[in-house]
C-alpha cells in the first residue's frame, strides 16, 4: 500500500476551498455508566468537503465510532451528545427552517442538532448514511438482501417524491401499514421500481447474478458479498455524506482491497462525501484526501494526507506511523506505542494532554489543557500538541514514571477516590 | 412474486412472507429434521398431537355417540374389557318378615360405548373427542392472546429500555407474584362466565348426518359448540408475563445487533425497526415458549373446568369433576378424561422439547416455563 498522497483520488473540491458539506464543531458525547461518566468524544471539530474522503484514524477506544454515531445522531442511552454543532449544507433544508428554527440556520447551512427529532430521522438515509464494520451482522438475517436494499431505495424515493416539509410524516412507516403489508400478500412497502433499483445497485457493487442473489437471505452470502450488499444499501439513498465505520476490518486482505476500490469508484461516480473511520493507516493513505487523528476522544492532529503522513507533529501520530512495517527499510523491530489508551472515565481524566502519560516527549508544559495549534505544512495542518509551538526541551521533560508515582494526580476532582484502592495501598505499607 | 397475477402467486407470496418472518432458514429445517430423526420422543409427541388435532377437527364424524345425549338406563357402563359388578342392598318383604338381600349385578361393557359412559349415560369416548376441541381451542386462542399481549409489552420494554422497561416489567413481576389459578378465578369472579356458541361448520354444511348414517352411527350431532370466552381471555391475561419476559430478553439483545443500527441509519422509525427487524429474529424462542404455553394453558383450563369456573360442560376438566364422586365405583369417568389431558400435555411438551432442541440449543437448561 503506497503512502504517497498523490496516489489518492483527486477530490472534487480543491484543498482549502470553503465548500464544506459538513462542519462538525465541538461535538461532545458522554456515556453515563455505573462506573462514572465516560467522555467518549471530547469537543471534536472537523470538516467534510464535497466529494472528498475524510479519514478519521485512531486506536480502538479512541472515540472514532462514537464520533460517527454522534454525527448521524444514533448515540444511545446511556450515551448522550451533550454539546456541539453539526452544520450540514443543504439549501432546501435551510430555507425550510429559516423561520421556524432561525438559530439552526446560517446561510445554506443547517445545524442538524437543533432540528426536531423527526426531521433528523428523515435526514438519515437520503442525507447521511452509514456502513458498519461487521458485514455478517449488518443485514437482517430474516429478510432477503434484495428486499432490504429495496426498502432503503423506497425510503429515498418517497422522501424525494414529497416536499421537504412533509418528509418526516409521509416517509414514516406506521404500525398499521406494516401489519397490512405483512398479512396481505402482494402489498409490500417496496414498489417494483425499488426492487429493480435494488438489483441494479447489487450489480453496481459487483455481485454476480444480481437478480437471483437479491432473492437470497444474508446467510447465503459470503462476508465480502455482504459488505458489498451493505455498500449498495448505504448508497441506495444516494446520501450526501456516507460514514464508513471500519468498513474493511472484518474482511480478508484481498476483499478489503476490492471493497475499498469499490467505495472509491462509487464515491467518485456519485460525488458523495465519505467519512472513512479506520485504525488502518494503509486504508487512510489509499483513500483519503484529509485526515484527522483521534486520541482519547479528541482530534489530536488534523491536516492533508501529506501533512499527517510526512510531517507529523504530535508524538501520537508519529507513534502510529512508527508502528506499521516499512517494506523499503525494514527495521528489526516494530516500534509500538507504549501503554494503553486511557479509560476515558471523567474522574480519571486530568487537566492535561491525555497522551502525556504515554508520550516519549512529555514535558511540564503538557500538564495543562492543550488547544489546537497551527502546524507547519499546509494551512489546514493543526495539532493538539505543544511541540507545534516549542522545541522539545529535555530539561523540562517529565521524569520517567511520573504518572505511575502519582496515580491520583489525574483525579484532582476527587469525586471518585476509590476507597478500596486506598485501603489496598495502606495494607501494602 | 413481484408481479402477482393469479391467486396461486399471491398464495405463494404469502407463504414466502410467513417463511421470511419466521426465519425458517434451510439450516433450521435441517436441524428440525435431524433432531426429529434421532429423537424417538419427538415422534411420540408429534403422533400424540396429530391424534388430538384429528379428534378435535373431525369430532362430529368420529364420535360414536352424541356426547350430550343422556341415557340414564346406560349410566356408568364400564369401558371395553372391563366388567362392573354393582352390589345393591335391598330390603324386601319375604314371607312377612323383613330381610336384607344383597344382590350382585354384573354390568358388561358394550361396543356402542367403547370407553364406557358417565353417570348420565353419556358416551365417554364422544366426550373425550369433543373435549379435545375445547382444550385445543382454549389452548391455542389463550396462547395467542397471551403471546400478543406479552410480546407487545416485552418488545416495547426491551427496545426502549430505561424507564419504560422498568415500569412495564415491574408490572409483569407483580402479575407473576399471583398464583395463576387464583388470579384466573378472581378475574372470572369479576367478569362472570361468558360463553360463545359457535356453529359447528360440518353440521351446518349438512355433511355430518349422511356420513354418519352411512357408517351406521347415531345422529344427530350437536350443531353448536360452546366456546368458553371468559376462560380464554383470563388464561391469556394470566400467562402473558412469560411471553413478555422472553420477548424483552430477545429485544434487548437484538437491538444491539448491527442491522438494527443500520436500519436506523437508513431512516427507519421505531415501529419499523421493532416489527421488521427485532420481532422476526425473536420468533424462535417465542415459538418454543408458545408450544409449552399451550400445554400449560390446557392444564389451567382443565383446572378451571374442574372447579366449575368454565363456561362449557364439554371439557375434560369438567368430566373429571363429574367423575370425582364415582371414583370408588366407576373409576373410568374421571380417569378417561384425565388420561386425555396427560397424553395431550405430554405430547405438546415433547414437541416443544423437539423444537427447542432443534431451533434454540442455547435455551436448554434454563427454567423457561
Amino acid at each position: 500500500m503506497s503512502r504517497d498522497p498523490t496516489d489518492a483520488e483527486p477530490a472534487g473540491a480543491p484543498a482549502g476551498s470553503p465548500d464544506d458539506v459538513l462542519r462538525v464543531r465541538n461535538l461532545t458525547t458522554r456515556f453515563f455508566t455505573e462506573e462514572g461518566q465516560v467522555n467518549a468524544v471530547e469537543g471534536v471539530d472537523f470538516d467534510v468537503r464535497d466529494g472528498e474522503v475524510f479519514g478519521i484514524v485512531g486506536e480502538s477506544g479512541s472515540g472514532k465510532s462514537v464520533t460517527a454515531l454522534s454525527v448521524i445522531d444514533l448515540v444511545e442511552s446511556p450515551g448522550r451528545i451533550t454539546d456541539g454543532e453539526v452544520w450540514y449544507r443543504e439549501p432546501d433544508l435551510a430555507a425550510e427552517f429559516e423561520d421556524d428554527v432561525p438559530a439552526a440556520v446560517d446561510g445554506e447551512f443547517v445545524d442538524v442538532r437543533r432540528l426536531p427529532e423527526g426531521v433528523r430521522r428523515s435526514l438519515r438515509g437520503p442525507s447521511f448514511s452509514m456502513i458498519f464494520q461487521d458485514p455478517m451482522s449488518s443485514l437482517n438475517p430474516s429478510v432477503t438482501v434484495g428486499e432490504q436494499i429495496a426498502e432503503a431505495v423506497e425510503v429515498q424515493r418517497r422522501a424525494s417524491a414529497n416536499p421537504r416539509r412533509t418528509r418526516s410524516r409521509t416517509q414514516g412507516y406506521g404500525l398499521g401499514r406494516l401489519l397490512v403489508d405483512t398479512l396481505v400478500p402482494g402489498r409490500g412497502y417496496t414498489s417494483e421500481a425499488s426492487e429493480a433499483r435494488a438489483v441494479e445497485l447489487l450489480e453496481q457493487v459487483g455481485i454476480p447474478d444480481p437478480a437471483e442473489r437479491a432473492d437470497e437471505y444474508p446467510h447465503q452470502f459470503s462476508g465480502g458479498m455482504l459488505q458489498r450488499a451493505m455498500v449498495a444499501q448505504a448508497l441506495a439513498g444516494e446520501p450526501d455524506v456516507l460514514i464508513a465505520d471500519e468498513p474493511t476490518t472484518a474482511l480478508d486482505v484481498t476483499i478489503q482491497a476490492q471493497i475499498l476500490n469499490l467505495l472509491r469508484d462509487l464515491q467518485a461516480e456519485q460525488d458523495t462525501s465519505v467519512v472513512m473511520i479506520t485504525h488502518d493507516l494503509g486504508v487512510i493513505a489509499r483513500m483519503c484526501q484529509r485526515v484527522g487523528v483521534m486520541y482519547a476522544g479528541q482530534v489530536v492532529e488534523r491536516g492533508t494526507l501529506a501533512d499527517v503522513f510526512d510531517d507529523p507533529v504530535h508524538p501520537y501520530t508519529e507513534g502510529l506511523l512508527g508502528s506499521i512495517p516499512d517494506m523499503d527499510e525494514p527495521a528489526s523491530r516494530l516500534e509500538p506505542i507504549e501503554g494503553n489508551v486511557p479509560s476515558l472515565l471523567d474522574s480519571e481524566m486530568g487537566e492535561r494532554c491525555y497522551f502525556a502519560d504515554r508520550c516519549p516527549k512529555a514535558m511540564e508544559d503538557c500538564l495543562r489543557p492543550i488547544p489546537m495549534y497551527d502546524a507547519e505544512g499546509s494551512d489546514e495542518h493543526e495539532t493538539r500538541c505543544v511541540l507545534a509551538v516549542e522545541e522539545y526541551d529535555e530539561a523540562a521533560a517529565l521524569p520517567d514514571g511520573y504518572f505511575e508515582s502519582e496515580p491520583d494526580s489525574a483525579s484532582e476532582s476527587g469525586s471518585a477516590d476509590d476507597p478500596a484502592a486506598g485501603e489496598e495501598v495502606s495494607t501494602g505499607d | 412474486m413481484a408481479d402477482s397475477t393469479g391467486p396461486l402467486d399471491r398464495l405463494f407470496g404469502a407463504v414466502d412472507r410467513v417463511r421470511g418472518a419466521l426465519t425458517v432458514s434451510p439450516r433450521t429445517v435441517r436441524n428440525l429434521k435431524s433432531e426429529y430423526r434421532t429423537s424417538a420422543l419427538s415422534k411420540v409427541g408429534v403422533a400424540l398431537i396429530l391424534v388430538v388435532v384429528f379428534m378435535a377437527v373431525f369430532a362430529p364424524f368420529i364420535a360414536p355417540q352424541n356426547p350430550t345425549t343422556q341415557n340414564l338406563d346406560n349410566g356408568r357402563l364400564p369401558p371395553l374389557g372391563f366388567t362392573q359388578t354393582e352390589q345393591q342392598t335391598q330390603t324386601q318383604m319375604v314371607n312377612g318378615s323383613i330381610q336384607t338381600v344383597n344382590t350382585t349385578e354384573t354390568v358388561n361393557a358394550t361396543l356402542a360405548h367403547p370407553l364406557g359412559t358417565n353417570s348420565l349415560g353419556q358416551d365417554m369416548l364422544a366426550r373425550v373427542i369433543y373435549g379435545a376441541r375445547t382444550s385445543l381451542l382454549v389452548g391455542l386462542l389463550g396462547t395467542s392472546l397471551a403471546a400478543l399481549l406479552g410480546v407487545s409489552v416485552g418488545l416495547t420494554a426491551g427496545y426502549y429500555r430505561g424507564r419504560v422497561d422498568d415500569t412495564l416489567m415491574r408490572f409483569a413481576d407483580v402479575s407473576l407474584a399471583f398464583p395463576s389459578l387464583v388470579l384466573a378465578i378472581a378475574l372470572i369472579g369479576v367478569w362472570g362466565r361468558a360463553s360463545v356458541s359457535v356453529p359447528d361448520p360440518f353440521v351446518v354444511a349438512g355433511v355430518v348426518d349422511p356420513v354418519r348414517s352411512a357408517l351406521g352411527l347415531p345422529t344427530p350431532m350437536p350443531d353448536t359448540f360452546v366456546l368458553p370466552g371468559t376462560v380464554i381471555v383470563v388464561v391469556g391475561l394470566v400467562n402473558w408475563v412469560w411471553f413478555a419476559r422472553v420477548a424483552r430478553g430477545e429485544a434487548l439483545s437484538i437491538r444491539e445487533e448491527e442491522f438494527v443500527k443500520a436500519a436506523r441509519a437508513l431512516g427507519a422509525d421505531d415501529a419499523r425497526v421493532v416489527l421488521r427487524h427485532v420481532l422476526p429474529n425473536a420468533t424462535t424462542p417465542i415459538l418454543v415458549l408458545a408450544t409449552i404455553q399451550v400445554a400449560s394453558i390446557i392444564l389451567l383450563e382443565s383446572s378451571l373446568s374442574f372447579l366449575g369456573f368454565s363456561g362449557t360442560t364439554l371439557s375434560w376438566g369438567f368430566d373429571i369433576a363429574q367423575g370425582r364422586a364415582y371414583l370408588a365405583s366407576a373409576w373410568w369417568i374421571a380417569t378417561v378424561p384425565g388420561l386425555a389431558i396427560v397424553l395431550t400435555v405430554v405430547g405438546i411438551n415433547l414437541v416443544g422439547d423437539w423444537l427447542r432442541d432443534a431451533l434454540d440449543p442455547g435455551i436448554e437448561g434454563e427454567g423457561g416455563m
